[in-house]
């Protein structure tokens, strides 16, 4: 049995450690894996009688795709960092500056009157997917999305879970409203308590995104990232968080409940719901599966931080107007 | 690109974010371009403040009379956006208003100085109410 130590090149905070452990005791030929953060080395005992470099070969097509490579020799910086946010920066601003332009232009507000019908409510999803609204859910999902493609290969399987979990539990929960009809709501302050939380994730991740972390050598606390592996990993974790999504302050959101409140029948409730939920779809699903297929591009690394930029301005706007609607601190804005 | 147009375009769109969340002037909302005072009407003894609810509110600012009992009207007209989730912190009031038609809430007798906030859900719309 031999022992090698190799350099390990991305590996930069406690998820991927554990991500480039678990992959690499996978190997038939790796008997154990031990990463060493502070020193950016991998230590893997191993059977094989390959020499060093052929070994580093072979475990780094195991890892390439995560965005990890070992090499015997320390392998000098690649790509000078700082070019990347650069360039990221403007990018994040620029869509952050379209995104905001929207909702001003006043182009959302178009009228829909009269009764509130599966096909209105459809209509409606796809104008929620493009408003403010898009700000918390959205910013959520690709915050999320980026940063599961970041740290795993299985991603599709996960972002279908999630879609398939808040769609589920919209028509279910439409449909329950439609029962329990005009007795409960949704409490606001319950609602708002989720977006300030979520527009907090979307504020921890967006840094993360754009490398705060990995700069400084500043790692969150293990903890924090176990629960995104569970996010990650766990069949039940996404489709709990889809379900969450109802939950989510938006405007939108709020009035398809209290119409599928009104509508008084379990079919019709769910119906509402259901035509909503699948008119958000088309932009998540892009949100989603765009940032995957980013991700395993040769644009990863600038995606990744313009991504944190626009997640980080999002999160930013969710919170401020999230703490405006508690009644925390005075309206700093108007969008 | 080198790093001086980028951070200049940064600057720029930065900039441009700025004018976007504190500029003052905003097309649509028929109310906007009415006189500050005529969306507020007295009746019987009782002060009416209209207002618009429709991607935002309108007027975002009203001035009224202090010390006469006073109600908001709230007026939606196919509105799903967030202001039809209205908040207003200082009476504890929440309420999803319907989506076409008017909400007559009751807001008592207002002091001079104090004045009424009221914000969407999501907090990112608002309308302010002075009484003098």
């Amino acid at each position: 049995m031999n022992t090698y130590t190799f350099h390990v090149s991305g590996t930069h905070c406690t998820s991927c450690k554990i991500l480039i452990e678990d992959i690499l005791n996978e190997q038939t030929i790796v008997r154990s894996a031990r990463v060493n953060l502070k020193t950016e080395t991998v230590e893997v005992e191993t059977d094989t009688e390959e020499n060093p470099e052929e070994l580093a070969r072979i475990l780094t097509s195991t890892i390439q795709a995560n965005g990890y490579t070992l090499s015997v020799e320390k392998s000098a910086k690649v790509l000078p960092e700082s070019d990347t946010i650069w360039k990221a920066l403007p990018i994040g601003l620029g869509v952050l500056v379209l995104f905001f332009l929207l909702q001003r232009s006043g182009i959302l507000n178009l009228g829909l009157g009269g009764q509130t019908t599966p096909i209105t409510s459809f209509i409606i999803g796809l104008i929620a997917s493009v408003s403010s609204c898009l700000a918390i859910v959205g910013g959520l999902v690709l915050s999320l999305s980026a940063k599961i493609s970041q740290d795993d290969v299985s991603d599709t399987k996960t972002f279908t879970l999630f879609h398939v979990g808040r769609i589920v539990s919209f028509a279910v929960l439409g449909g329950l409203l439609g029962v329990v009809g005009g007795v409960v709501g949704v409490n606001f302050t319950l609602t708002a308590l989720l977006g300030i939380l979520a527009s907090v994730v979307m504020l921890l991740l967006g840094l993360n995104l754009v490398g705060v972390f990995a700069k400084n050598k500043l790692s969150l606390p293990s903890n924090v990232f176990d629960f995104f592996r569970k996010i990650e990993h766990k069949t039940l974790t996404p489709l709990i968080l889809g379900f969450a999504t109802f939950f989510l302050p938006c405007g939108f959101t709020q009035s398809m409940q209290v119409s599928a409140l009104s509508s008084g029948s379990f079919v019709s409730g769910m119906l509402i719901m259901l035509a909503f939920a699948l008119g958000t779809l088309p932009m998540l699903l892009l949100l989603s599966f765009g940032s995957a297929s980013f991700a395993h591009s040769k644009y990863a690394p600038l995606f990744f931080k313009s991504a944190g930029v626009v997640v980080i301005g999002l999160g930013l706007f969710a919170l401020l107007a999230g703490l405006a609607g508690l009644g925390v601190i005075n309206p700093l804005f108007t969008i | 690109m080198n790093k001086t147009a980028l951070s200049i375009i940064t600057v720029s769109l930065v900039i441009g974010i700025g004018i976007i969340f504190l500029g003052d002037s905003r097309g649509g909302g028929e109310n906007a371009l009415l006189p500050p005072g005529s969306n507020v009407e007295i009746r019987d003894g009782i002060q009416y403040i209209t207002i618009d609810a429709k991607g935002g509110y309108f007027p975002k600012v009203s001035s009224a009379r202090a010390n006469l009992p006073t109600k908001i009207i709230m007026k939606t007209n196919g509105t799903y956006d967030c202001s039809a989730a209205l908040v207003i912190h200082s009476m504890g009031y929440q309420k999803i208003l319907s989506q076409t038609g008017e909400e007559t809430i009751d807001i008592g007798t207002p002091q001079a100085g104090t004045p009424l906030r009221g914000a969407c859900s999501m907090g990112m719309y608002n309308f302010t109410i002075n009484f003098s």
